[in-house]
């Protein structure tokens, strides 16, 4: 369970946004909307913890995060805007770096089936894949970590219809496992149990 | 034992990843051998004056090729999220550059072993003299990759600047150099002290450049 | 007491006290320095009247040194205990101290031609104190060469602190360098006459810099608080 209290930002003297609170518990999605340049993005990263809010906390089942930094990342996956799939390497090695990696239990049976849904080619290296198949590769991650709480940031970008109906199912799928979701978007996707929130409503202009 | 095999993992990713990128390093030693052949060509091929530089022309040269990898160290990785996934998969930023030191270490440094006896060759130096620079090669390429990851964590979101990363590992090499020379070039008495500073220098850059490093990297991080 | 060194605000108050008299301090030591390094003191017996050059040549090596001290520990109070005064201190002392290096080493040159026959001369104390005029440029352009300065002087502080780790280390090896390459000179930059007479002004001229040194400072912090107090 992800709570955040009395969050604010400041870019160079100039406030993002402030008096942010919300919670987001098993089985439960928070969308971040607002228009471009508001901050979405910086408020995932802030909740990932790489970036630091000017005031606020965020308590992660109770305990505050930046006393718990471990317990949080191992229960957290971050996905932002860009891939961190290696050019050089092929969809199966990318996927299984991550794997050994974030030292999952993922089957290889599974990713096998995952590349098949995603219809990936395991074997293409990911500099010669489209931008939305790296978008669904770096997705793959998800999938992967197995982790609880899922932070994304713009999933949607650059996907094709199929590709955006697999994510919402694999997002309601999560939820029904207790996972959570906190993620930005531009678009209004349908999803069960989500609230949402929108950023212009704190932002300081 | 999670956190060994995600180390062992980046190590076995950076391997691949190096290996498919290997004119990188090719080109690099290129750089090498060319400057010293620059160095014939604005000097002259006069053997006595080159008896009395050529060690000095190597390790200069050793100095500039480690000026064109600094970049690689973590400007990609930065850039595409890497490290932000290697801090999320529980490392701390100081094993994090522990690693990097050691695989840019290992394809950075490592192949001027042959190439440094190819260089000397060329420059017509004593055998003896080759094996003595190669000993102390060994204990000054880890002081060089400490110094480029120092400089490398913290150029990292200079877009302005480009020589600033250079004339950072330069003006720290300034005893590294004075010393690595000083060995091959001294009498036998002179070798075994400035071995011994040498190798402290060392140490004292490994213990400064993981804390130096990882506090440039997080600082960077929290100003994308 | 500490916190004048640490605070802006109190170090505005006190340095509006101390600003008048330590203009006159500076200016009268200053003035007494000359006539006693001038007038009032000995001639070398090997050097004759260019040993003078020493009364400014040295103090200004010692306040070059002391400069980056002063900046290597307000660099660590502002990156351990975050307090951003120390970087305000950093950028106002980094001119500082290049300009107090440039003049150890445009006095070396001027004291190396007559000695030595010419302007510039590869001696332990002359090579460290070139080597110490490159660090502060590096650290001026380091500064300047982040487009979020926020982010530049805090690793321009690493910087510093890295730097003065090695300057030590530095120093030792270019001695060693010296006394590898060039046995048979002894340097008579690096050694001053411990005669009392030739000591007086040297710890009068040191006094006077370090005043002088110390009011450009205050001014430079003044002008740096009430540049960053416009800025919000």
């Amino acid at each position: 369970m992800l709570l955040v209290n009395n969050l604010s930002f400041a870019r160079n003297d100039k406030e993002i946004f402030k008096d942010l609170d919300f919670s987001v518990g098993p089985k439960r999605i928070i969308h971040i909307a607002g228009r471009n340049g508001i901050g979405k993005t910086t408020l995932i990263k802030i909740l990932a913890n790489i970036l630091i809010p000017k005031t606020g906390e965020i308590y992660w089942n109770g305990k505050n995060v930046k006393k718990n930094l471990r317990d949080f990342f191992k229960n957290s996956t971050l996905i932002m805007d860009i891939h961190t799939s290696k050019s050089e390497l092929t969809v199966f090695e990318n996927t299984i770096f991550w794997k050994r990696l974030f030292s999952s239990k993922i089957k290889q049976t599974e990713l096998e089936s995952i590349f098949k849904i995603l219809s990936l080619n395991k074997n293409s290296k990911a500099g010669f894949l489209s931008k939305g198949e790296i978008k669904k590769l770096e997705l793959c991650r998800l999938i992967i970590e197995q982790k609880k709480l899922w932070l994304l940031d713009e999933p949607y970008v650059g996907l094709d219809e199929s590709s955006i109906k697999l994510i919402n199912e694999t997002f309601n799928n999560h939820i029904e496992n207790e996972g959570m979701i906190i993620f930005s978007s531009n678009s209004q996707p349908q999803l069960k149990n989500m609230d949402t929130i929108h950023l212009e409503n704190y932002a300081n202009n | 034992m999670q956190t060994i095999n995600s180390i062992l993992a980046i190590f076995y990713r950076e391997y691949k990843i190096t290996f498919r990128n290997f004119n990188d390093i090719f080109t690099i030693l290129v750089f090498f051998l060319l400057g010293i052949l620059i160095f014939v060509f604005s000097i002259g091929p006069n053997k006595e004056i080159f008896n009395y530089i050529s060690i000095g022309i190597i390790w200069t040269l050793l100095l500039l090729s480690t000026n064109l990898s600094i970049n690689k160290f973590y400007k990609n990785d930065f850039k595409d999220g890497n490290i932000i996934l290697f801090y999320m998969s529980g490392l701390s930023f100081e094993v994090i550059v522990l690693i990097k030191l050691i695989t840019m270490w290992v394809f950075f440094q490592l192949p001027f072993v042959i190439i440094i006896p190819i260089a000397s060759l060329i420059l017509d130096i004593d055998t003896e003299k080759i094996l003595l620079n190669l000993y102390v090669f060994l204990i000054g390429s880890p002081i060089l990759t400490s110094l480029a990851s120092i400089s490398g964590s913290m150029n990292l979101l200079n877009n302005r600047n480009f020589a600033i990363s250079s004339i950072i590992i330069m003006i720290l090499s300034i005893p590294l150099i004075i010393f690595s020379v000083g060995i091959v070039s001294a009498t036998p008495e002179l070798i075994e002290p400035q071995l011994n500073i040498l190798i402290g220098i060392l140490f004292l850059f490994l213990a400064i450049t993981p804390w130096a490093s990882a506090a440039c990297i997080k600082i960077s991080l929290r100003n994308i | 007491m500490i916190k004048v060194f640490i605070n802006p605000d109190k170090f505005e108050k006190f340095s509006n006290i101390i600003i008048k008299p330590l203009f006159l301090i500076s200016f009268i030591s200053l003035i007494l320095g000359l006539i006693f390094s001038f007038y009032l003191s000995p001639d070398d017996y090997q050097q004759g009247s260019t040993v003078r050059i020493m009364y400014i040549h040295v103090p200004s090596a010692w306040l070059a040194m002391l400069t980056l001290f002063i900046m290597t520990i307000y660099s660590v109070i502002a990156l351990v205990f975050k307090i951003s005064f120390g970087f305000i201190v950093n950028s106002a002392l980094a001119p500082i101290g290049a300009t107090f290096t440039f003049i150890c080493m445009f006095t070396g040159s001027l004291w190396g031609k007559p000695m030595w026959g010419t302007w510039w001369v590869w001696d332990a104390r002359l090579t460290s104190v070139a080597i110490l005029f490159l660090i502060y440029l590096i650290i001026i352009f380091l500064r300047k060469s982040f487009s979020d300065i926020n982010f530049g002087e805090k690793i321009t502080a690493i910087f510093i602190i890295i730097s003065s780790i090695n300057l030590p280390i530095i120093k030792f090896s270019v001695d060693w360098w010296n006394t590898l390459h060039q046995p048979a000179s002894i340097s008579k930059l690096s050694s001053p006459s411990i005669d009392p007479s030739m000591l007086r002004p040297l710890i009068i001229m040191l006094v006077s810099f370090m005043c002088i040194g110390l009011l450009i400072a205050i001014i430079r912090i003044k002008a740096e608080i009430i540049e960053r107090k416009q800025k919000i």
